[in-house]
């Protein structure tokens, strides 16, 4: 009998179930995938110049970890809010307290497993198609790569079962002690917003006080090292908690009390609804808030890292590949390349200790080299012969990348008389490309052949565009790569947590439309109610999220040559797909509250 | 306007559940009468026999397979949108079985809805809670919510905000339904005082014969049609109720 009820539990809930069941697949899914690639060590090792790399995949999978749990206990949550009244009727008919526990412990388990064993197969999925982006933009060979990645598997089954475990129990034991008629009630009792002035004034003061600290030990991370990453994730998720808790129900008490604001058509109900669930609401403000701001910091950071990947590469040279009496092979090679901007081929001369370069020549095509004890964003600078000196002294390894096959030897300028009397005459051909990345594969083939044409340029050749391009690459692609994933994870809880919040309220709501529309709201005044509400849950996190962001690039001065620049792309970007969510939302929710059909339930 | 123009006319109603093609189940079949302004009328009838229904169309709330229904001349039937909402929320008040109070506004705001709705002020709606307040006998609960309510306070709460707006019509389903003898008493006297006193004109459904016997013209109703008429006139209301009982005895076989 009682299996029967619980089963019926199921199939009235399909919808919340539904989306309680997708939202920890993709959790589950997104934990694979990460671990697929972060704990799959040789892979990282072998593919990326970088020995760090392990390291910061690591430090992310720890991230992930925690944002996890807490995505894991609001998902609890929602499963307990939406199973707490029917448990409680059950008990209502007599059953026993212990049965009752034995069952949600076992149905708590069981959409656990269920979910992450569904999650590890569309992780698997997930992590083929993730990897196979991910080795293109190392340009990385595929050696060691696996979708079906054991430890992978273990790590997320056990990380996962540990957690359900704990929530079962959690769940049993909080549905046990609760008394009957609270779960029976709990949604019909109000929520009088009774603030004293005293814990008003406390919350917000310890709120601002725990986020100036957050904000502090992020921007001085270089003090705090590792410390400051848990020291500012605790104190600012407490702080946007306490700073909910007191700005969002003043605020609130502050709209109504305004009555002449109130009076008018729903703004009162629309109020009432918020403050209605208050506890509710600011701490799933909290987590939003904080969900928007690790997601669009981390989109954010990723993107800054894609963008200083090239500058980063450039500080040392302008040229992004440059050619000395290439063979035929090395030749077919040079004219493969794409998207070429400027191509200039000059003669070289050279004798035992010297090579020389056409003063005519340089003159009419002055070579370009970059001041590279500028740093980032270092000017690049014209030399011709009347600068020529002055500048291979100032900058004596700007010069080797013009000499091919003669490095060792004190490079000069002479007058065209002078350089027609030499001899050793060889090519050497300056190359800019639109697109360095593009042309990635075709430059390296380039920079290769001619180590094997020129077996001195062996060691020396790691001055070529291409040997910077290779190590900022490797780093700072695997540190983009995992911003954008992060991002994407958190954004994707961020969604369906507030899909959760939403849906829980759903069935509640619909009866209390249904009366509205009976006693004569119009159906446009009660959907401007819900975009009124739910975009008071939407927008409110929204904006402390991006003041958390705009403190916490804070956190990447040291990382990124300017973590301010470019702030509009990731920014709009990310403000456009929440406002598409948030649409999403409204509309799901006008559809399952508002109804056609007014006599059905009369 | 004239005067003696009805509140209620309603014409040949039918009304078939179930889609075309799907199983028809038909629950009124022409129903006709009229309610007069200031008339209380009560509708009884055996359970299934069409009550509900009548009182969804009445009351806009559902659509009429045929026939019309007119309130203070206007065809009901034919209203959509905005214009319905309006109708809704201007010249009909309805209190239902389970009282249908917001759970989440207090007495004085649930009140005040359906005021807030047409923009009223914020002053003027205050002085008309104030008002039906005064005359339902709820002033004292105004600020608590409908569970910190007892049932009849709860369906005070539901007739103020019915009433507040000054409908043509009060309707009621079984409003007494959930409540004990004592609240089901007061609040009936709640009603004929309203009516008597306000002229409110009042359309109520119930199958229970002490309630009826506080109307004025009783129509019973058998398998969705109007089977016979009782009106009140001089009696007492001790006799009157023993009329409905003994119709009820003859109309159920
Ligand atoms: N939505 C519907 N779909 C199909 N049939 C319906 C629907 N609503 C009511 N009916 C049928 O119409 C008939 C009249 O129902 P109605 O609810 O009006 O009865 P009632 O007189 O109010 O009964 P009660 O006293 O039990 O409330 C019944 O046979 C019922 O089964
Ligand atoms: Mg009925």
């Amino acid at each position: 009998m009682l299996r029967k009820l619980a089963l019926g539990g199921l199939k009235n809930r399909f919808r919340d179930y539904a989306v309680l069941f997708s939202g920890l697949v993709i959790a589950s899914a997104v934990f694979y995938m990460f671990m697929a690639l972060a704990t799959n060590t040789s892979f990282l090792t072998k593919n990326s110049p970088v020995a760090f790399t392990p390291f910061i995949f690591g430090f992310g999978a720890v991230l992930l970890a925690i944002i996890t749990l807490v995505y894991i206990v609001y998902a609890n949550s929602f499963l307990l809010s939406m199973r707490q009244r029917d448990y409680a009727m059950f008990m209502m008919l007599g059953a026993k307290g212990r049965k009752i526990g034995q069952l949600i412990f076992l149905e708590t388990v069981t959409i656990g497993i269920l979910a992450t064993i569904g999650g590890i197969v569309i992780g698997m999925v997930g992590t083929k198609f993730v990897g196979q982006w991910l080795i293109h933009t190392l340009h990385a060979p595929a050696t060691g790569f696996t979708a079906i990645w054991l430890p992978a598997i273990l790590w997320t089954l056990g990380f996962f079962i540990v957690l359900f475990v704990f929530s079962a129990i959690y769940n049993a034991s909080k549905l046990l002690k609760t008394p009957m008629m609270a779960l029976l009630h709990q949604t019909q009792t109000p929520n009088r917003i009774k603030q004293r002035k005293v814990s008003f004034a406390i919350q917000i003061i310890l709120g601002l006080v725990l986020l100036v600290v957050g904000y502090y030990s992020m921007a001085n991370i270089a003090v705090f090292q590792l410390l400051a990453i848990p020291l500012a994730l605790v104190t600012i998720v407490a702080g946007t908690y306490f700073l909910f808790n007191s700005v969002f129900v003043a605020l609130i008490s502050l709209m109504k009390r305004n009555k002449a604001f109130a009076a008018k058509q729903l703004h009162t109900f629309t109020l009432s609804q918020l403050s209605f669930r208050i506890r509710d609401y600011t701490r799933i403000l909290s987590v939003v808030s904080i969900l928007f701001a690790l997601a669009l910091g981390a989109i954010t950071v990723g993107l800054g890292f894609t963008h200083d990947i090239p500058a980063l590469a450039n500080q040392a040279t302008v040229y992004d590949v440059t050619v000395t009496s290439p063979n035929a092979a090395t030749q077919a090679e040079v004219n493969k390349l794409q998207g070429v901007t400027a191509k200039q081929q000059y003669t070289l001369k050279s004798d035992a200790n010297t090579v020389y370069v056409n003063q005519a020549a340089i003159d009419a095509h002055p070579l370009e080299i970059k001041a590279n004890d500028k740093g980032l964003n270092a000017p690049s600078i014209k030399v011709t012969s009347h600068n020529f000196n002055k500048m291979i002294k100032r900058y004596p390894t700007a010069f080797g990348v013009f000499i091919g096959n003669n490095r060792g030897k004190q490079m000069k300028v002479a007058d065209p008389a002078t350089f027609a009397k030499l001899g050793h005459t060889e090519t050497l051909t300056t190359i800019k490309v639109r697109d360095f990345n593009q042309n990635y594969d075709t430059i390296q083939k380039i920079v290769t052949m001619q180590q094997h044409q020129y077996p001195r340029l062996g060691q020396t050749n790691s001055d070529q565009k291409f040997a910077f391009y290779a190590v900022v690459n490797g780093m700072y692609s695997g540190l983009a790569f995992m911003g954008f994933f992060l991002g994407l994870a958190f954004l994707a809880m961020l969604a369906s947590t507030l899909m959760f919040k939403i849906l829980s309220g759903a069935n509640d709501d619909q009866s209390r439309y249904l009366m509205l529309q009976k006693i004569g709201a119009r159906p446009q005044t009660l959907r401007r109610s819900i975009r009124q509400e739910i975009g008071a849950l939407f927008l409110l996190p929204g904006v402390v999220g991006i003041v958390h962001v705009l403190f916490g690039l804070q956190m990447f001065k040291a990382l990124l040559s300017q973590p301010y620049a470019n702030l509009l792309v990731p920014f709009g970007l990310f403000i456009i797909l929440y406002g598409l969510y948030y649409l999403a939302t409204v509309w799901i929710y006008q559809s399952i509250v508002i109804n056609k059909d007014l006599a059905a339930k009369a | 306007m004239d005067k003696r123009q009805p509140i209620v006319t309603v014409e040949n109603v039918t009304k078939t559940y179930g889609k075309r093609g799907e199983k028809q189940t038909p629950a009124l079949k022409g129903v006709s009468f009229q309610v007069e302004p200031g008339e209380f009328v009560g509708i009884m009838g055996a359970s299934g026999s069409g009550k509900t229904t009548l009182l969804n169309i009445l009351s806009t709330l559902d659509t009429p397979t045929s026939g019309s229904v007119r309130i203070k001349g206007d065809d009901v039937t034919k209203l959509k949108g905005n214009a319905l909402s309006d109708f809704r929320a201007k010249r009909i008040g309805f209190i239902f079985q389970d009282f249908n109070l917001l759970e989440n506004l207090t007495g004085r705001e649930n009140i005040a809805l359906p005021l807030a709705l047409q923009n009223v002020s914020a002053k003027k709606q205050a002085e008309a809670v104030d008002k039906i307040a005064r005359t339902l006998g709820i002033e004292a609960v105004l600020d608590h919510y409908p569970t910190e309510l007892s049932g009849g306070q709860k369906q005070r709460v539901a007739a103020a905000r019915a009433l507040v707006q000054q409908p043509d019509i009060l309707f009621g389903d079984e409003p007494t339904g959930a409540l004990d003898s004592t609240a089901a008493r007061e609040l009936l006297n709640t009603m004929d005082q309203l009516n008597h006193d306000e002229g409110v004109s009042i359309l109520l459904v119930t199958h229970d014969p002490f309630s009826a016997s506080y109307a004025s013209r009783i129509l019973f109703i058998k398998d969705g049609q109007i089977g016979s008429e009782l009106k009140h006139g001089d009696k007492s209301q001790e006799a009157f109720y023993q009329e409905i009982l003994e119709t009820l005895g003859t109309f159920q076989k």
